[in-house]
Order: structure tokens, then sequence, then C-alpha cells
């Protein structure tokens, strides 16, 4: 008897250790679950004192709300609906103003000229609900025709103080142009920001050129041209547009290159005599290694960002999959093990993804999966998505959707890693093979 | 001899005369079974053992000699058959080729008389029963551009969005009480997980399946519409707010709570009742509308906070007590992110204050809100 009642003592205590906490310390309670919605932020047009600066000041507050919105993390609330009106940089806010049309995020800014006709941009970040700036104010100068990118590096900074990410609005993308019907289609490189605005074209449309990849600083690009019949690869100037070609041998065909990491190598397929093997070459010396010596087809490789791993596309299995080995060379370990077929992998900026594109059941997908071949998710589905390339920070995906049909074109999308935020990316022509830059300098 | 062995000898010697003479050591026959049996001859005998013996080998089998290797193959004698007689078919007469129509007196046809106005459909009269179709498809999640823990129907075109749906009040003429106009208020749309495009086009579902799941109910604020009242419309803070069902644990503790002597509090200590498990839910489900981490960096999302906050009796937040006590899964920079975001959620949904008792102010002046986006990662 004396020890059921010591029992039930325990129990009793037990249960009530909750009720005891609780009239003894704060009240506890824990939020597992909340909302994903955009963020409203507001971005009122950047104060100026001239005519002229209020035109750029509109473009600037124009082309930063277009970045956020753009990543269907943020929604602007238009300037219609403001309540305050910001005369002055230095003035202080009326949080209340802005709490009123729940703008959760506020920029403001201004821009002027120096003497040298250079442009200044001021701009501070505001938590409204809070009432407090976030992070100190900071200033830009760039030129007058630079005046995008100084709104894509305050957009940059908008979005990373509030994220906590990186930013990548500025950046920009290589890619394949393209014109004409389907089977006498024009090819030529293209150069753009990451919104589409600011098209060069890099080479004629004289011969047909693929998969351009920027290098890790974004100076130089490496594409595949049939200049000479045979698919060859190229590494190309972006500043002068000078080019020269990689040496590689005769009767042989190389594609499919990447910069590793330090710039100064480069990976490729190389097929001989049949067979097509993953190589590395020195840039400088033209010294190249062999990989990989499986009679299978090894190719699409990229390097992880701390250069010590390559995953690559094999068909050793007998269907092409993803497989990891060392950037030296060696065992490779199979990381896809899915229904379909598998290629062109892609590391993730940040090293914890691969993005790759996926076919199966007759359609194309772009999906993402983590470098142990564990928790792969389909991003896309439609006729033909391939050819995933990462933004800077890791967070987007840039791809080619096709249509089809023999008046089907190529253009390029981006989409979220979430899968949300699936949208086209305007261009001129039709596009193909992206490769996004890392952020300017 | 005397007399009693006499009687006993003469007892038992009548007893085993009797036992031998009266039959009680006498069985019956036994049942025996009766087999008919037929008598043969010793030459009958022999001739049926003789069909019963094995039959005798065969000493001596002719084989036949192997040919000779210089011998010839002997001739065939097949006559090979004669074809039967067939006789050919006897030669169809061709037809002779039909004359060429004569078309021209042929007219074509008059042109179907087409029409660009669409049929008017005949509008079913409202109370004919509609019969509701036995296969429909499985409901999908649909993609909205606000995931939250209830989905949330889209809303009416011209309501307007807010935090909290409310309907449209006007004010009633004769009415004895004054009312506030109020416009009428609804969620955004909302659904439950994340439906990228592969998962939305994806068709894994059965062809035929149950109904599908009604869609979310309309914001409850419709079933709350306030009546009206004999005296003026009192402030939020001092209507006395209604309290949220107690669950049984909730009455338990509440007993257990009260067995166990909570007025033996030091003063430091929160007097009064403690929050019932249904107040706390409704505070924590207030929280978390607001609770926004689609802008979050996926090593914020892997954060959790720790958030204190002082509260008014209004059941406002002090919004300037509001700090980060602790974090765990993260850095500095994703803590503050995360931080931050709990702090925007706090601000916001309670800037009309909290739905809390007010006779239990002490147990929620000071509360401690544990922010875990575990599952908002994986939606």
């Amino acid at each position: 008897m004396m020890r059921f009642m010591m029992t039930l003592l325990a129990a009793l205590t037990l249960w009530a250790m909750p009720v005891l906490a609780q009239g003894n310390g704060p009240l506890r309670i824990e939020i597992t679950e909340g909302v994903i919605e955009p963020l409203p932020f507001a971005v009122p047009d950047f104060v100026s004192d001239s005519a002229a600066g209020q035109e750029l000041g509109r473009n600037i507050a124009s082309v930063i709300a277009a970045d956020l919105n753009g990543t269907g993390l943020f929604r602007q609330i238009p300037s219609s609906a403001h309540i305050s009106r910001i005369t002055s940089f230095e003035s202080p806010v009326q949080y209340a103003d802005w709490r009123a049309i729940n703008a959760q995020a506020l920029i403001t800014g201004a821009v002027s000229t120096d003497g040298a006709g250079r442009i200044i941009a001021k701009f501070r970040i505001y938590d409204v609900f809070s009432g407090q700036e976030l992070g100190a104010g900071q200033q830009l100068v760039g030129t007058q025709d630079g005046w995008r990118r100084i709104a894509h590096k305050v957009a940059d900074q908008v979005y990373s103080r509030i994220t906590g990410e990186g930013g990548y609005f500025d950046s920009r993308v290589v890619f394949v142009a393209e014109s004409g019907p389907k089977d006498q289609r024009a090819k030529r490189l293209g150069i753009m920001d990451y919104d589409g605005a600011n098209v060069q074209y890099l080479t004629d449309s004289t011969s047909i050129v693929l998969a351009p990849r920027f290098s890790p600083t974004g100076d130089r690009v490496l594409y595949t041209s049939y200049e000479t019949g045979f698919p060859r690869i190229y590494v190309l100037d972006v500043a002068n547009v000078g080019r020269r070609e990689l040496p590689t041998q005769d009767a042989t065909m190389s594609f499919a290159p990447r910069f590793a990491p330090n710039g100064r190598t480069v990976v490729y397929s190389l097929t001989q005599g049949g067979n097509t093997d993953l190589y590395t070459m020195d840039i400088g010396s033209g010294a190249s290694t062999r990989l990989t010596t499986a009679p299978s087809i090894e190719t699409a490789p990229s390097y992880s960002p701390d250069g010590s791993q390559i995953v690559f596309e094999s068909d050793r299995s007998g269907t092409p999959q993803l497989y990891i080995m060392s950037a030296g060379g060696g065992e490779a370990r199979r990381i896809s093990f899915g229904e379909g077929r598998y290629g062109t992998p892609v590391w993730s900026p940040r090293g914890d993804l691969v993005a790759f594109t996926k076919q199966s059941k007759g359609r194309f997908h772009i999906g993402v999966m983590r470098t142990d071949g564990s928790e792969e998710r389909l991003l896309t589905a439609s006729f033909l998505d391939e050819g995933p390339t990462w933004a800077p920070n890791g967070r987007v995906i840039m791809f080619t959707r096709e249509t089809q049909g023999e008046q089907g074109q190529a253009s390029l999308y981006s989409v979220d890693i979430t899968g949300r935020n699936l949208k086209q990316v305007p261009t001129n022509t039709g596009a193909s093979d992206p490769s996004w830059s890392p952020l300017q300098n | 001899m005397n007399t009693g062995q006499i009687i006993s000898g003469a007892g038992h010697l009548a007893f085993i005369g009797w036992a031998l003479l009266g039959g009680v050591f006498r069985s019956d026959p036994p049942p025996f079974e009766v087999v008919e049996a037929t008598t043969i001859s010793s030459e009958e005998f022999a001739a049926l053992l003789a069909r019963q013996s094995a039959p005798e080998a065969v000493a001596n089998v002719d084989t036949p000699e192997p040919p000779a290797p210089g011998d010839s193959a002997p001739p065939l004698a097949s006559i090979p058959d004669t074809p039967p007689e067939s006789t050919p078919p006897p030669a169809q007469e061709t037809a002779p080729p039909d004359p060429a129509p004569d078309v021209s007196e042929i007219t074509p046809p008059a042109p179907a008389e087409v029409t660009d106005t669409a049929p008017v459909l005949e509008t079913p009269q409202e109370d004919v029963a509609v019969v509701v179709p036995q296969v429909s498809p499985r409901p999908k999640p649909r993609p909205a551009p606000r995931v939250a823990p209830e989905a949330v129907a889209p809303p009416e075109p011209d309501v307007r969005i807010d935090e909290v749906a409310q309907p449209e009040v006007a004010p009633e003429e004769g009415a004895e009480v004054p009312q506030e106009p109020a416009e009428a208020t609804a969620q955004e749309e909302a659904a439950t997980e994340i439906v990228t495009e592969a998962e939305e086009s994806k068709d894994t579902a059965p062809t035929s399946s149950l109904r599908p799941k009604p869609r979310p109910a309309r914001p409850v604020a419709q079933a709350e519409a306030p009546t009206p009242t004999e005296t003026p419309a009192p402030a939020t803070t001092e209507t006395p707010r209604p309290a949220a069902p107690a669950t049984d644990q909730s009455a338990v503790n509440d007993a257990l709570a009260a067995a166990l002597g909570t007025g033996q509090q030091t003063d430091t200590a929160p007097s009064g009742p403690p929050l019932t498990s249904g107040e706390k839910d409704a505070l924590r489900v207030a929280v978390q509308q607001c609770w926004n981490v689609g802008s979050l960096s996926t090593e914020a999302l892997g954060t959790t906070v720790v958030v204190s906050v002082l509260m008014g009796e209004d059941g406002r937040p002090d919004n300037g007590s509001i700090r980060m006590d602790s974090f765990s899964g993260g850095g500095d920079a994703a803590a503050r992110q995360a931080f931050e975001a709990a702090r925007r959620a706090i601000i916001r949904c309670g800037a009309n204050g909290f739905n809390l008792p007010p006779e239990k102010y002490d147990q929620w002046r000071d509360i401690e809100m544990t922010f875990n986006p575990e599952s908002m990662r994986i939606k």
C-alpha cells in the first residue's frame, strides 16, 4: 500500500510540473506553424533635387521593386497606396502611415550627381513594425549609364538584409541566342543582365555554339563551337570578346566544358574512338589529365564549390545517372536512383544541392537533390526542360524550356528551389543554355 | 473341527460349485465371419501359378548385320505421285468499264447554314435536382501564393484582404443602437503546402474516387458576427473576451493546480488561475497567422529563437520589450533574421490586442514564445 501511494505521488508530481512551472515563470508557448507569403514592402521614388535626378530616382526605385518582386519573396505596395510621401532622405519616417498599409519593410533613398557626372545613390532600410532601421544606411557611386547596376546593388542589400541570404540581382547571364526555324536555327552567344536587360552578343551566328559557361570570376566564358566541323572548346574574354581554342587532339571531339573553382582548370568531355570520358586541362599550359576510363559515356561534369569533387552524368549502369567522384578521378559513387534518366548535373554554389535534368514518363523536369542523392524534388514539368544553372546565392535556378512542334522555341525560365515563383526570363529572341555569373564587383 | 468351520467349508464348497456349474465362467462364443471357399484341383492350382510367374527371357535375339562399307544404298522403290489433274478455272469475262458519270447536271449541295452565334443553353430550373456524378477527380492541393497552416478558399473579388475575416456591417436604419459600419474582410487565399509545377501536373490519382473534400469553410467570422447590443459598442480593451473552450486536460490542470495550492506563490509569481489550453492555443494561433517565414534564408529556417515580450493589460505587446532570449540551430546572422520575423509577427498580430482573458492578466503579462520553424522547412 505504501509503495502504491509513493507511485501515485510521483505520478501526480510529474503531472503537476507543467502547471507549477506556469505558475512560477512567464507564460510559455511554442509556435511551430507559420505562413509563407511574400513580405510587403514599399520603395518610394528616390528623392532628388533636380528634374533629371527625379526621373533617375523613379527609375532606380522601379528596378529595385522589380528585383524584389521578382524573387517571389517580396510584394511591392504600389505608390498609389502610400500615405506618407518621402520628400527628404533625412526626414524621420512616419511608421504609423506605413503600418497602416501593412508595409513591413520600407526602402528610402536619394540620388544626386557629383561634379564628374557620376551618380551618388544613398538608401536606408526600415523594419516598419518594429520602428527600427535595418542596419546602417549606405551610399553607392556609379556611372550614369550604370544606374541599373546601382539599383540592382541596392536591391541586393535589401534582399540580403531581410532574408539573410546573399542577393543575385547584380549578376549577368550568358546564353545561346536562337533565331530562325527549327531545322535552320542560327545560334550565337549572348550576354545580358540577370533580368534580361542590356543584351549583347559575343559571337556571330556563322557556326553553331553550345553550352557557354562563366568562369568563377565572371570575366571569361567557356563554350563549344562547331566552327571546324568538330566540336571544339573555346575560352572567350568577356571584356574584349577575344577568344582562343583550347588545345585538343586531332580526330577527337571535346565538349561540355566547365571551369574549376580556381579558374585555371577546365573539366570537359572528350570523345575518342567512340568512347567519351572526362578530362581536365590546365588552361595555361594546355596539359590534360584523363579522369575516367570506363567504356560508357561520361559527360556534363561540374565541380563542387570547394573544387574537391565532380558530379557528372554516366550511363555505366545502363541508363544515364548521376555520379560523384574525387576531382582527381577514381571510383565514383552513384547518387541518383529514381525512375527515369538523369543528366546535366550542376553543383549548387552553397554546396548542399545538385540541380539536374530528369526525363521520366515522357516529360522533362528540373529538380534538385542533396549531394548524397536524398531529398530529390522535382520543381518543373514540361515537354522539354533542361540545362539548369544556379544563381550566385544558390536560391534560384535558371534553365531552358522548349515548346513542342515545328514552331517550338526555346526560352529561359527561372524557379525558386522551393518550386515557387516559376517564371519566364524576358529575352528578345529564342534563348537556351543559360549560365549564371557570380555577383559583379 | 468345530461347527463354524464346517459351516464355512460347506458354504465355500457350495459357492464354488455354483460358480462352476452355474455358468459364471462360461462366456458366449465370439462372433466369427463366414467365408465361402471353393475347392479346386491340383491341375487348376498349377495353371494359376503358371499365369502369375514372370515370362521367360529371350535368350537369342536376331540382330541385323551392319551394312558392308562398299554397299550402295538400295534403290528407292517409291513411285512419285502423279500430280492431280486440275482443270483451270474458266476465265471470267471482264465486265465492261462503267461509263463515266455525267456530272454536268449535278448541282453542288447548298452550303449549310452556319451562324456565329452560340446556341443558348436553357437555364435549368432551380428546383430541379442535380444528380451528383459518381466519379470525380481526387482533389489536389492547389498552388497559392500564400502557404498557411489552414487552407483558405479564394476570397470574393470585392472583399478586402485582411488578417482577420469579418462580414460587412451596414448601419441599420431604426436600430436602437447605432452600429459602426465595417467593411467586409477575408483572409488571403492559402494552401497548406508548396505545390510545384511537377507536383501540380503529376497525374497519379486514381480515375475514380469518392467525392472531393469540401472546400475550406468560409472564414469563421461570419459565425461571430457582432450582434446588436443594448449598450454602445465597448472598446476592445473593455470587452470581456469569450474564453475559449477548455479541454479536458486544462480542466484537470486547473483542478490539480487548485489542489496543489497555487495560492502559495511568492510575491513575484503571477497570481490567479493559469490560462487554459484553449486560451494558450488561441494566442498561439493568433501569433502564427502573422509569423511569415517566406522571406527567411534556409539557415534562418533552421534556427529556433526564444523571444520574450511584456504585455499590456489591453492585450497589446510592449514593442520595446521584445527581445531574443536565446537561439539554437543557426548562426548569429540567421538568428537575427529569425528574431526579426518573430518580432514582426508579435507586433503585427498584437497591434489590436491578443484575445487573452483580462482576469488572468498576471498569468500572461510576461510571455516567452519559442518560434520553431522546423515544420515550415518541409512545406
